[in-house]
């Protein structure tokens, strides 16, 4: 054989080879699980000492060079607190209020949900890092899976995309493969909030011509998609236009937590029945049933 | 090879690739263990390289949020360049190692693309030019820094006969 048609055949064997690795890995997600188990977790481990390190860098800082704002910052603290204490006192109420009136009509208790904490360790991270995400120092020995929530205390960040043994990639809310199912706090209207990229607006997708939805009002998690317990805030409305052309509004959102600049986030995870004990409905059907 | 040689090497490419990490980390969208790869080739094609692309690219897929096959693509390409380019090129000049950052610097764009509507996802195609335009300019002044700090002791081409 020449030497031309050796290589021929060299690159058709090789295109072979990957298309086939490429197909199987799309069928049975092997390699994908293989690299997120070993690249994503060593990349983890090479990052974690310098972030460790940076960080005590900077508590030492903090804790020694401007300890004179110490002081200025406790008071707006105390002043902040009771401002909660007070808001939290009427909320609480509230809150109560609404679970009697759920008891009395007879409605099923929504799923439970576990708060836990996650570091950010990285960004988009490397050439195959098109979409965009983060990286949490979270992963499956944590109890962290594929499709969990993950928020912020403003609100929605995105959702477990992979999930390694020590570490996690999280898609945000702001990827353009990002999609969330939220209703307005006030109309109540439905739609699908999908990302534009970062710096761009969010974009509420089908939601009617003759739905209203008001510039300023807050979108929160319709929990219709599984994946968001229903209720979280999600994103502000910053415009919307009719078009003379669409069966659906244009709307456009700002996404409540500022993705670039997030260092811890909270990962939720749904509470099994058999985990948390008995939910309030199984507790009251219990007496019951057994009095059968 | 003798038992200090290796744990240079060890040592070397341990860092080596620490900082890589590190500076992907940094500037997102750019590999700076790729000229690692070329120089591995340079200085002892064999085992070595072998093993340290298989790292590398289970690391670009690991940290990566694309389906499977970018860094084999990638690193598969960047070896069959340098390769075949030595034939035409001299394989340790600069020029060479221009051309070879301007080819992945237009692959870049293209494999994301690809591999992206293959798994049907949405890629911002302008931050990829970017990027590629990055990819180009960093990839020979990497390899040239790693080059110069690359231990002598550790190079076969060096070494005398």
């Amino acid at each position: 054989m020449n030497k031309p048609k050796k290589i021929a055949v060299v690159i058709v064997a090789g295109l072979f080879v990957y298309l086939s690795l490429y197909t199987w890995n799309l069928r049975t997600g092997h390699l994908d699980a293989l690299s997120s188990h070993t690249g994503l977790d060593l990349s983890s481990l090479i990052l974690r000492p310098g972030q460790w390190a940076g960080e005590k860098a900077v508590e030492f800082w903090e804790r020694y060079i401007y300890l004179v704002d110490l002081k200025r910052q406790n008071d707006e603290l105390v002043q902040r607190n009771a401002r909660l204490i007070r808001q939290n006192m009427i909320l609480g109420s509230e809150a109560r209020s609404a679970d009697r009136l759920e008891q009395l009509l007879g409605f099923t208790p929504p799923a439970q949900w576990n708060f836990s904490g996650a570091r950010v360790i990285a960004h988009r991270m490397g050439p195959a890092g098109a979409l965009a995400t983060l990286a949490v120092d979270r992963g499956t020995t944590s109890g962290v899976e594929e499709d969990m929530p993950v928020v912020s205390l403003d609100g929605v960040v995105g959702r477990i995309l992979r999930s390694g043994a020590v570490s996690s990639t999280v898609l945000l809310l702001t990827d353009a493969n990002s999609r969330v199912a939220v209703i307005g706090e006030h109309n109540r209207s439905a739609g699908m909030l999908s990302g534009q990229g970062y710096g761009e607006p969010l974009v509420v997708h089908y939601m009617n011509l003759n739905a209203v939805i008001d510039p300023g009002e807050l979108l929160l998690s319709s929990g219709l998609s599984g994946i968001y317990p229903k209720g979280l805030p999600v994103a502000r409305v910053v415009r919307v236009r009719r078009s003379d052309i669409s069966l659906f509004l244009t709307v456009e959102a700002e996404p409540l937590a500022d993705v670039a600049g997030l260092e811890e986030v909270l990962l939720l995870r749904r509470e099994l029945a058999d985990e948390g004990g008995q939910g309030p409905a199984e507790q009251e059907a219990a007496p019951g049933a057994a009095a059968q | 090879m003798p038992p200090r040689s290796n744990s240079v090497a060890l040592l070397w490419w341990g860092v080596f690739t620490v900082a890589g990490v590190w500076a992907q980390r940094t500037v997102p969208g750019v590999d700076f263990l790729a000229p690692g790869i070329v120089l591995a080739l340079q200085v002892q094609a064999g085992h070595r390289t072998l093993w340290l692309a298989l790292v590398w690219m289970l690391l670009l897929e690991g940290t990566g949020n694309l389906p499977f096959g970018y860094g084999l693509a990638w690193y598969g390409t960047l070896a069959a360049l340098y390769l075949m380019g030595r034939w035409l090129f001299e394989a340790r000049s600069f020029a060479f190692m221009c051309l070879l950052g301007a080819a992945l610097g237009t692959l870049h764009p293209l494999l994301t693309y690809g591999l992206a509507s293959l798994g049907d996802l949405t890629v911002d195609t302008r931050r990829l030019a970017v990027e590629g335009v990055l990819q180009a300019v960093a990839f020979p002044l990497v390899w040239m820094a790693a080059d110069i700090l690359f231990p002598r002791m550790l190079r076969q081409d060096a070494k005398s006969l």
